[in-house]
């Protein structure tokens, strides 16, 4: 077996022994079920418990299922990331914190192995959470709204699984960089929120940023069909992943890891 | 045969003084070295450059005449404070540490077994490291530091940490490995230094001030020294002795004295009927010789 997965399985192996395989699908999980759940129940709810008049009529247009979903993908947006930020905030900084860093850096592993097989585990995590979520969110929503075609669920996916990689990408580079576990998320998300921010704001000069992936995903659902800006932002998103992610490897290396 | 050999090793850390300045020295095969100072003399800076953990400013470091790029593979590390992943247990984080090392599954894992037995944690291995003792740690850390069978094994400070019970048992475990491995370890024990070394490395404010075998060390610096114990402190004679000739050094430790002499023979007499003329009250009256602590203490003093 290489060093590569060694250290991959034990990110894995970790994750299984604190549970964070299980709880984190099942939050996405949850995520993604009550937003069609409650779209559907809306007006039974406000019915019930909304107090209201005997006799109001209430015109609700039922969502389409492409809306519902769009919502959910906002929820992972907003909740979503902070559980996945919240969650990957120490994955170097406290290994570094503890000096079992130190340990596994004393053999003769490569700095960027180390970095790389947190990366992939971060990776792996994000990703079935959020494709478990998202299925489970569209087989609810196919059953009490309307189907969706898997086809632009399926595009809807990857384009948006390019952001969360992205969001992870900066929490493993702030792990690397800082200390403090507070502060990681901290300044990951305060990053993550300015960059949304600015972007939904300036948005005609802001068409290469990372952010817009999430405006792309709304519509593929929504049409089928991609901006022609995507692709720009998809090679531009890929690119500072791929340099945040050397950054990494090269403030880690000269991290003094036995403090 | 030459193991390793540091040559102008230095470290510096920002633009305060360097931590190393510019040390030089080596150990030869099979030997057990002991690198000796007080807290903030160097030692642990010096260690992990040459574990390959840390990069020198400047300077180069040898090993078996070459200059590897990487020093990692031929050294097995212990730090002072010994971490681990508390999730895993104790076999777990061996086959883990061998794996990591470049040996196959199979081999790590006999391998863990085997030194599992010789630390003595052979009961614990399937227990999660969480709730190991600090010895028990310590003891897995000197497994894991030698899963790999490494040329020259680091340890940094090994023993300071643990009850003395547990010092014994790392210190057993160290003379049993300098059979087969060339050891460096850094303390501010002195008497384990002087229990189980060959050689000594004496740092001082980042440099080497005494380094060599510790027979020739203590050879070469040891001196007479006269030790008197009164039953009440006589600090005004003590201060007149002072003007004798043959009295190079006097050290008074409340009613304990220590007096370095040039002439033992003549010292010795003059200073006893010194005594019994002025009827001074004394406890013990012993003529020895200067131990590896007084020259430690004369060479971070000086």
């Amino acid at each position: 077996m290489t060093q590569w997965t060694v250290l991959y399985q034990k990110e894995i192996t970790e994750m299984v022994r604190n549970y964070k395989i299980l709880w984190i699908p099942i939050v996405f999980i949850l995520l993604g079920v009550m937003q069609p759940v409650s779209s559907y129940y809306m007006p039974e709810i406000l019915d019930t418990f909304g107090g209201l008049p005997e006799g109001t009529i209430l015109e609700m247009p039922t969502p389409t299922g492409a809306e519902v979903l769009m919502n959910v993908l906002s929820n992972y947006g907003m909740l979503g990331v902070l559980i996945l930020v919240l969650s990957a905030m120490g994955v170097v900084s406290e290994e570094r914190q503890s000096g079992v860093a130190a340990m596994v850096m004393i053999k003769p592993v490569s700095y960027s192995l180390y970095i790389l097989s947190k990366w992939a585990g971060l990776l792996t995590i994000t990703l079935v959470s959020l494709f478990i979520g998202y299925v489970a969110s569209w087989y609810y929503t196919s059953l009490l709204i309307e189907t969706v075609a898997f086809e632009r669920i399926f595009q809807s996916v990857v384009i948006y699984s390019i952001w969360l990689v992205f969001v992870v990408t900066l929490t493993l580079f702030f792990s690397t960089i800082m200390k403090g576990n507070g502060s990681v998320a901290f300044v990951t998300i305060f990053v993550i929120f300015a960059i949304s921010t600015v972007t939904s704001l300036l948005g005609k000069y802001m068409k290469w940023s990372p952010a817009t992936m999430t405006e792309h995903t709304g519509q593929v659902l929504l049409s089928g069909k991609l901006d022609s800006s995507f692709l720009l932002a998809f090679i531009i998103t890929i690119a500072i992943i791929i340099v945040v992610l050397i950054a990494t490897v090269q403030l880690f290396k000269r991290k003094d890891l036995l403090e | 045969m030459e193991l390793l050999k540091a040559s102008d090793l230095v470290k510096s850390f920002g633009n305060t003084n360097a931590a190393v300045k510019g040390i030089n020295f080596h150990i030869e095969e099979g030997r057990c070295v002991s690198l000796l100072g007080p807290n903030g003399a160097g030692k642990t800076t010096t260690l992990k450059m040459l574990s390959g953990l840390l990069a020198p400013t400047s300077g180069s470091i040898n090993f078996k005449g070459e200059k590897p790029k990487d020093l990692r593979p031929y050294i097995g590390y212990l730090p002072q404070y010994p971490a681990f992943y508390n999730w895993m247990s104790g076999k777990e984080f061996l086959v883990f540490a061998g794996q990591l090392a470049k040996m196959n599954r199979k081999e790590a894992e006999k391998r863990s077994e085997e030194l599992l037995e010789r630390v003595g944690l052979t009961n614990a291995k399937k227990r999660k490291i969480g709730g190991y003792s600090g010895g028990m740690k310590q003891r897995l850390g000197l497994a894991q530091a030698l899963i790999h069978r490494p040329k020259l094994l680091i340890l940094d400070e090994p023993v300071s940490a643990l009850d003395p019970l547990g010092r014994r048992e790392v210190l057993d475990m160290m003379r049993e490995i300098k059979e087969e491995t060339t050891i460096l370890f850094s303390t501010h024990v002195l008497h384990d230094a002087e229990e189980i070394s060959d050689d000594i490395l004496i740092m001082h404010a980042g440099e080497i001030a005494i380094s060599g075998s510790l027979g020739s060390v203590m050879e070469e610096y040891r001196q007479p020294i006269l030790q008197i114990e009164f039953e009440s402190p006589a600090v005004d004679w003590l201060k007149s002795i002072a003007s004798y000739s043959f009295v190079s050094e006097v050290n008074i430790q409340g009613n304990k004295t220590s007096i370095v002499l040039k002439d033992m023979v003549n010292g010795k007499q003059t200073l006893l009927k010194d005594i019994v003329d002025r009827k001074l009250p004394i406890r013990k009256f012993e003529i020895s010789q200067t131990t590896l602590e007084d020259l430690f203490v004369k060479v971070v003093k000086a």
